[in-house]
């Protein structure tokens, strides 16, 4: 497992805790913190390339970039590192009793309910998906 | 001296084996066999909701020790296989090494081979199925009661699905659906005769689930927990049956081989060589005659590499397969339920008209247990956006997955290579023609267009490729006469005096309905007649 007092250990575990903030909008358990240091060390073994390295270390400084750097991911590069570790991250909340309820459905759901959904996933990803492209490009200057 | 080795442990090898041990034949069953010791012991037997509010070490199990469970790239063959499923493949890529461009297919060296993570499915053949082969339903029909006995089999007895799929004698009551499938039900029910009018069918799944206690296992818990463990054994898996042979004095298992190649000698039966898992001593066995049912693909291996065709193009075929992510408007508004199972729910049957051919089956899954984070993971949204929509959607969330028949073709047909120093390697090609192609599309769409009427809307088409199906045969099918690389009737092998193929092999074609049963139901019948033989020889046989 990486340590935490190592810089890769350090940086990890800021994404941890950013990525936790930016889905659940809760901070993770120390011990959730290092089941993504561990997850991380198995799944991503080389060093993030430079472009993905860059839109990382700029989120991590500007964590209000990480919705709309998302949004227009999503669309345009789903298999980007950023995704992945989003994807990682989600994983690790969801498998835990601590966060149960906020992954498993509800018993049921009325026509009311569903729109009111549709309609605020609808216009929060239509309003990052269209600031994305301009902060997506600003992160990867660090990568030119 | 062994009378009968058998290579393998799935789903055909122990119905090969079952009528051979009951004969009194001394049977060796050689076999790779990996098993979960990792997983099994952890999963506590309690239902899925509660799992997931209360037990703080689920995520060793749901994302797995070495988080193998967290699917990163494109939606692939076996998405479903979970951490306590993944020792199914375990071993295969450096072990039966394959090459191919247009083919990614799923094999296993597990004890239990690929059915110790199977879906259950169970549907007898009909003669329109066998079309071709030198067997009929009749041939059959007394196999596929001793299998049933053996597996236990629910269903519906009188649905719409019987003219395509009979039933198997002294069926349990059928598995409780979810709401998800009855409000599917419920809407066909409404539209019924147009659709059937049209060539769509609806019905339960029969599937080698209890209902009943049966054989010592226990009745479907409904704890949504099928993906991820065995607890109760209520769905049949190839290892229990293992373990009751081995209570046989005449059966004996022996694990950590892989088998290499079969040699006959005159008068004096059949030698196997095996490599063994731990030290790689090459070991051989002798025996009065040996039936192969290692898996369509490991058996071509061993049966090429043994005969020296090393090059030698041999026929092969798969059910075309892919996933239809859906969502079934008709639970909106309507309370879900905790108790369910995870296998499929619904089976549809689509028969296109006339010169479209053979019927296409679907079967419905309702999502919840394989975890949400591998929805989100598809969703084209920022995440933040996409979790709490899809926790609302997950009811409405379901997969159908549709099989389509396939025929041998000159675009289908693998080769063995020789890799001196190393394992040989398997060269697989498979391109089906632009028609077959055409037909499969036009198909899928009036398909979708009968799941619409049903209030299950499809938000994709996913195709993990060819070989996605987990269905493979055609590679020595029965002919009648047999000739070169083709088995007889009775499954032996052309040219040799006492090598059998008892699993996919012998199958030319497959239907979409699916192989497992009606593979099971003919190694009973090739152990059978074996049985038979070597009982009324009482030495080796000639040939």
């Amino acid at each position: 497992m990486t340590q935490a007092s190592d810089p890769r250990g350090r940086r990890l575990a800021r994404e941890a805790r950013l990525f936790s903030r930016y889905l659940l909008r809760r901070d993770p358990p120390p011990e959730m913190i290092g089941r993504y240091q561990a997850a991380c060390a198995r799944l991503f073994p080389t060093p993030p390339e430079a472009e993905a390295a860059a839109v990382l270390s700029f989120v991590s400084r500007h964590a209000w970039a990480l919705g709309p750097i998302d949004a227009v991911l999503a669309w345009r590069e789903p298999e980007h590192d950023l995704r992945r570790r989003l994807l990682v991250m989600s994983a690790i909340l969801e498998a835990s009793p601590r966060f149960a309820d906020l992954f498993l459905p509800p018993a049921s759901i009325g026509l009311g309910r569903l729109a009111w959904r549709l309609a605020r996933a609808g216009c929060g990803s239509a309003v990052k998906c269209a600031l994305g492209p301009v902060v997506l490009a600003w992160a990867r200057r660090g990568a030119a | 001296m062994t009378d009968v080795l058998i290579v393998g442990s799935g789903a055909s090898a122990v119905h090969a084996a079952w009528p051979l041990v009951e004969a009194g034949l001394q049977v060796v069953m050689v076999d790779y066999g990996n098993v979960d010791e990792t997983y099994a012991p952890l999963i506590p037997d309690e239902p899925f909701s509660r799992l997931r509010r209360t037990d703080w070490r689920q995520h060793v199990y749901f994302l797995g020790r070495d988080f193998e469970g967290v699917p990163l790239g494109r939606v692939r063959v076996g998405a479903q296989l979970t951490p306590p499923r993944r020792h199914v493949t375990a071993d295969v890529d450096r072990l039966l090494p394959l090459r191919s461009a247009t083919f990614e297919p799923t094999e296993s060296l597990a004890l239990g081979g690929l059915a110790a993570a199977w879906g259950a499915g169970v549907a007898p053949f009909g003669d329109e199925d066998l079309r071709g082969l030198p067997i009929g339903r009749a041939d059959l029909e007394p196999h596929y009661a001793r299998v049933a006995e053996r597996i236990g089999v629910s269903g519906d007895g009188d649905d719409d699905l019987l003219p395509f799929i009979w039933n198997p004698p002294r069926m349990q009551p059928a598995l409780e659906i979810d709401a998800a499938a009855e409000a599917i039900l419920t809407r066909y029910a409404g539209r019924r005769d147009r659709l059937n009018g049209r060539g769509f069918y609806l019905g339960r799944p029969r599937a080698a689930i209890l209902t009943r206690p049966h054989r010592g296992r226990e009745a479907q818990r409904y704890h949504d927990m099928d993906f991820w463990s065995d607890a109760g054994r209520s769905v049949w898996r190839p290892q229990w049956e293992v373990q009751a042979l081995r209570a046989h004095p005449n059966f004996c298992y022996l694990p950590r081989r892989l088998a290499l190649r079969f040699e006959e000698r005159a008068g004096a039966g059949v030698r196997l060589q095996t490599r063994h898992a731990g030290d790689g001593a090459i070991e051989t066995r002798s025996a009065r005659a040996l039936i192969l049912a290692a898996g369509t693909l490991a058996t071509a291996r061993i049966v090429l590499r043994s005969l020296g065709r090393y090059e030698a193009p041999v026929p092969v075929v798969s059910n075309p397969y892919v996933y239809l992510p859906a969502l079934n408007l008709g639970m909106i508004g309507r309370p879900g339920r905790d108790r369910r199972h995870s296998l499929t729910q619904l089976t549809a049957i689509y028969r296109p008209p006339g010169a479209e051919g053979a019927p296409v089956v679907a079967q419905y899954y309702s999502y919840r247990s394989l975890l949400m984070f591998k929805l989100l993971k598809e969703a084209p949204l920022p995440l933040r956006e996409a979790l709490p929509l899809m926790r609302d959607l997950t009811p409405l969330f379901g997969i159908w997955g549709v099989h389509h028949p396939d025929l041998p073709g000159p675009g289908k047909r693998l080769a063995l290579r020789a890799a001196p120093g190393g394992e040989d390697v398997l060269e697989v090609v498979y391109e089906p023609t632009a028609e077959e192609l055409d037909r499969r599309r036009r198909v899928e769409r009036r398909l979708v267009g009968f799941l619409r009427r049903l209030g299950c809307w499809p938000l994709r088409r996913i195709d993990p490729g060819p070989g996605g199906s987990i269905h493979y045969a055609g590679t020595f099918p029965m002919t009648e006469p047999s000739g070169e690389l083709t088995c007889d009737a009775r499954g032996r092998l052309f040219g040799t005096a006492g090598v059998y193929l008892a699993d996919g092999s012998l199958f030319a074609a497959l239907p979409a309905k699916g192989l497992t049963f009606t593979m099971m139901a003919n190694a009973d019948r090739v152990g059978t007649a074996l049985g038979r033989r070597l009982t009324a020889e009482g030495g080796p046989p000639g040939p």
